[in-house]
């Protein structure tokens, strides 16, 4: 009896592995409870596991820091003295603009309230784009915010737990950006597709995109606030426009998770849909 | 003292290669923010699946291979749960097969049966990702991964190594 059930055991584990990746599959939102729990628990003991590592980098970090440093002094010297132009330039633009802005009664924009967070653990699998911060629930994180780095968007929040929460980025299968083209504010949609280069889809018909072209977060479908820096196209290929993020995806260590108060137009934290409509949004915000 | 103690209590060590196959899991998504290093990272869960499984699968049992699986899809934010659970759970049944082989040879030997065991895996997880999101999808990082986690074996084997010789030396 008991040798029996041993061998039926393993079929029936692979069975409900399979049942568990279809009900999953039915139902993006189903697990999500469970994994942010699963998170809020383990993430003290990432934090310890995260310090070695953090030395080694660190080491790494100063051995290459100090073998650039030359060739990079050199380079922001150049830099400085063309950005203090820009800063002319910005200076003059910003108390122009602050007088036009006076002149039409603009409404001013939501003030932006930003949470610096830590990136704990990152997925690092072969399918699977996005990274576990250190901020959750209590800190004020909400799903569908937007997480950046000082260069640009990162990604978006996609679950959130107590002390936690997880970062889609951009580059992950399920990642669905709305953007624009900077200069001629053109609607596109940024696809990630498993490679570090997200794919930009569903332009315009007979939209002229030239590589170099900045790309920044558009405001369709109110995921996030228009004009967020995003990336610049960087090839064109036939039907295949593909994007290189401003962020370093590859290694992200500090986020802002930045919330312009947009965050309860996505319909995970809004009243609970019917469930019909709750598939086909969550598909939207997947 | 927590080793020496554990070891006399059988136990708390009938449960290391589950706890190790966990611990392994978790180092996997510890962030390695290594110049130049890519986005992947190794897949050591599955260093600890084979290891056990050739060694010891008494105590890495298939309930263990799943929850570990389970713990790790969870714990990787994959859209698809479940998915190494069944992945690791079919390797596992694989190597059970050949595991006669393996025992007692040489690291070359164990080497190649890892790489055969994590080519077999990865492709298996590629074709599902592919079949689940309906479409091709970029084929490179798998290639990666499993190039990464063929090469990082001798590490992740040796750390087995010592907490299987330390703490099973008894049972």
């Amino acid at each position: 009896m008991k040798a029996a059930a041993q061998r039926l055991t393993l079929p029936f584990l692979i069975f409900v592995s399979a049942l568990l990746i279809v009900f999953g599959k039915t139902d993006t939102f189903l697990y999500d409870g469970v994994r942010a729990a699963l998170t809020d628990r383990v993430a003290p003991v990432l934090q310890v596991m995260r310090q070695p590592m953090v030395a080694v980098t660190s080491a790494f970090q100063g051995v290459s820091d100090i073998v650039a440093a030359h060739r990079e002094n050199a380079e922001l010297r150049e830099e400085n003295a063309r950005l203090m132009q820009w800063q002319e330039v910005a200076r003059r633009l910003a108390a122009e603009n602050a007088e036009l802005r006076d002149l039409v009664k603009l409404v001013p924009e939501n003030a932006v309230h930003s949470i610096a967070a830590r990136v704990i653990a990152d997925s690092g699998g072969a399918f699977a784009r996005n990274v576990l911060i250190d901020v959750g629930q209590k800190d004020g994180v909400q799903r569908g915010q937007a997480a950046m780095t000082g260069e640009g968007l990162v990604g978006r929040v996609a679950e959130v737990g107590d002390r936690t929460a997880r970062v889609l980025l951009m580059t992950d299968l399920n990642s669905h950006i709305p953007v624009e083209l900077e200069e001629t504010h053109e609607r596109a949609i940024l696809d990630g597709d498993n490679s570090e280069e997200p794919r930009l889809i569903y332009l315009p018909p007979k939209t002229e995109v030239k590589v170099g072209a900045r790309i920044v977060t558009g405001g369709a479908g109110g995921v996030f606030p228009p004009g967020l820096p995003v990336g610049v196209v960087s090839s064109i290929a036939g039907d295949v426009i593909r994007v290189e993020p401003y962020a370093e995806l590859a290694r992200l260590e500090l986020l802002r998770i930045v919330d312009f108060g947009l965050s309860g137009v996505l319909p995970q934290s809004a009243v609970p849909a019917p469930r019909a409509a709750r598939g086909r949004s969550g598909a939207a915000a997947r | 003292m927590f080793f020496e103690l554990s070891r006399d209590t059988g136990y708390v060590t009938r449960i290391v290669p589950f706890v190790m196959t966990l611990i392994f899991a978790l180092v996997s998504v510890v962030p390695l923010n290594l110049p130049g290093f890519s986005v992947v990272s190794p897949a050591f869960a599955m260093m600890a699946v084979f290891h056990w499984t050739v060694y010891r699968p008494d105590l890495l049992p298939p309930s263990a291979v799943f929850a570990s699986g389970l713990f790790l899809d969870l714990l990787n934010g994959t859209p698809y749960v479940g998915l190494s659970a069944l992945i690791f759970l079919l390797a596992r049944t694989a190597v059970m097969g050949q595991r006669q082989f393996f025992v007692n040879r040489t690291f070359p030997v164990l080497w190649l049966g890892f790489l055969a065991f994590a080519a077999g895996s990865f492709a298996l997880l590629w074709i599902l990702v592919c079949l689940l999101h309906g479409g091709l999808v970029g084929l490179r990082p798998f290639v990666f991964q499993a190039v990464l986690t063929v090469a990082c074996y001798p590490v992740g084997s040796y750390i087995l190594a010592l907490a299987h010789r330390a703490l099973l030396a008894r049972t």
